[in-house]
């Protein structure tokens, strides 16, 4: 087949088309784990910055007159390090594939590019479990926090679910960031509020009243929950299925959001508009 | 023939380097300075800092609001200081236009200290903020006649911070991702120099370096002024915090001259 035959036809879409979704994301999923794996920035987001956060969490822990477990700590630690990778990865992810000159051939190519930028996402949000297993050790190594999981497969399934959800978030954040120039200095502003609402560190009863509809909204307060239920001990099953449900909002929502960006692009010829 | 031979000996040559060329550098380098940037990122962010900080203390039980605002509110100056000298110095190179500034035979010290002042203006920008909001929600009240001493903890302190930044960009001149650096050395000082966590909690090794960073002597002033110490007790930790932030700045100064003489030698002022 010549090179002609080979572009005219479905370059992407060989094998069984029951294939062809899934094999995007997870290429995507893949390709975006290994490079970020690679980034400075990134290890240190995931890495470096929850186990400090983690440390001082834990220490004002020991030092204060509250008996909350240290485990509840090195996990809300833990999400906010996702949280982060998922806020500066995602929050500018059309915005970088701009500058890399990527945009333009990926909405071209004949794969959906919404599977394109939620491998992406996901893929982001995935390096974030660096952070959840450093401030578990961390909490353990250094702390002595008490590594007991009441429920490990329940956490397991608590940990997969909250990643996916924030990924799916992070689609949101990248196709709605892209209407904004200057999105790195809000993925700058987005760390602390969201840390301190969706009570990762915080418990929501110390929070007032008003913030609590806002933490509904965002899956890091479920996921969180449902890590420390599965892990301290109660109910995960309720937290875990208000996961799953703002998943599938953020994901109708992304879907949305990424059509009209793209055709918005397309019909003004802003593409590759910096 | 070294730069530093070259100095200029005009005074007025000195000044117009050090406050023109100083503004130049800042508009030009300082990524954060239109207000898209500017209001997410040095007022948005150390706003929200300052609460999370105030609820986690009062989550744990420990410390009281006025430990974590007079903390933050000064930390806070550490962002300009740190990241903005970074840039101020770093960006040079990562832009290319290293080799022509060296070229040049201006003053180095007024090239390099004159860079440290709008940093430093932005640095004090971002403490006043922080405190005026934690007045606002939090209920900050320091009292009146401790004020004057308050604003002069947080001017020594925003200018160690200076000076510390400017070490850091001295060796972005050098290192190819300072930034990493940069971030690594802002989140270790949260923990190191008694932010967040009083200092006597931490164990002695981190203690000792703690002493050796800026911010650690200043926030204990700070903290000590908001308290009602009065303004005499605080001298020894002010003092302390200029000569820490002196002896940043004169490291950086050091650092600049032998990266630049390094630069000459073989060539590599503009190497990535």
């Amino acid at each position: 087949m010549s090179i002609a035959q080979e572009l005219a036809g479905p370059v992407f879409r060989r094998g069984p088309s029951a294939l062809f979704w899934p094999r995007t994301l997870i290429t995507g999923w893949f390709f975006q784990l290994k490079m970020q794996a690679q980034s400075g920035f990134m290890v240190l987001t995931a890495l470096v910055q929850p186990l400090i956060f983690a440390s001082i969490a834990m220490t004002d822990q020991q030092a204060g007159n509250r008996t909350l477990p240290l485990l509840y700590f090195a996990l809300g630690a833990g999400i906010m390090g996702i949280w982060s990778t998922v806020v500066f990865g995602c929050g500018g992810v059309i915005s970088w594939q701009r500058h890399q000159g990527m945009l333009e051939p990926l909405v071209m190519a004949p794969s959906p590019f919404v599977l394109v930028l939620l491998g992406v996402t996901l893929g982001t949000a995935t390096v974030g479990l660096y952070s959840m297993g450093a401030t578990l050790l961390w909490g353990w190594l250094v702390f002595g926090a008490h590594m007991h999981f009441a429920a490990p497969l329940l956490f397991v399934a608590a940990v997969v679910v909250t990643v996916v959800s924030l990924g799916l978030l992070g689609l949101v954040l990248g196709s709605s960031f892209v209407l904004y120039r200057n999105s790195n200095a809000i993925s700058n502003m987005l760390e602390y509020p969201v840390w301190l609402i969706t009570g990762l560190l915080v418990p929501l009863s110390l929070l007032p009243g008003w913030t609590h509809p806002l933490a509904y909204l965002l899956a890091p307060t479920w996921g969180v929950q449902a890590l420390r239920a599965a892990a301290i001990g109660g109910d995960s099953a309720k937290p875990l299925m208000w996961c799953a449900v703002v998943s599938v909002a953020y994901l109708l929502l992304g879907v949305w959001l990424v059509r009209v960006v793209e055709r918005r692009a397309r019909q003004h010829a802003t593409l590759n508009f910096q | 023939m070294s730069g530093l031979a070259l100095a200029g000996s005009n005074r007025s040559h000195f000044w117009r380097v050090f406050f023109i060329g100083g503004l130049i550098s800042y508009r030009a380098l300082f990524y954060w300075i239109s207000p898209w940037q500017y209001i997410p990122t040095m007022l948005g962010a150390p706003l929200f800092q300052i609460l999370f900080f105030v609820y986690l203390g009062r989550a744990a039980g420990v410390g009281s609001t006025n430990f974590f605002v007079v903390g933050n509110s000064i930390q806070i100056c550490s962002m300009a200081g740190i990241y903005g000298m970074t840039m101020a110095i770093a960006n040079e190179r990562s832009f290319q236009t290293l080799s022509p500034i060296l070229a040049t035979p201006s003053n180095r010290l007024a090239l390099f200290l004159g860079r440290g002042l709008p940093v430093l203006i932005t640095a004090l920008q971002t403490c006043l903020f922080g405190f005026l909001v934690s007045a606002l929600l939090l209920d900050f009240r320091p009292s009146l006649p401790d004020l004057p001493g308050l604003a002069l903890a947080v001017l020594v302190t925003s200018a160690s911070c200076t000076g510390f930044g400017m070490a850091l960009g001295s060796i972005g001149l050098r290192v190819r991702d300072v930034f990493l650096v940069s971030n690594i050395a802002y989140f270790l000082m949260l923990l190191l120099c008694g932010v967040e966590v009083p200092i006597g909690r931490l164990p002695l090794a981190l203690q000792a370096v703690a002493q050796l960073l800026p911010l650690t002597h200043g926030i204990a002033a700070g903290r000590a002024l908001a308290a009602g110490a009065g303004f005499l007790s605080t001298v020894p930790d002010i003092l302390l915090e200029l000569l820490v932030g002196g002896a940043w700045a004169a490291a950086a100064y050091l650092l600049f001259a032998y990266f630049e003489r390094s630069g000459r030698r073989s060539g590599a002022f503009d190497r990535l």
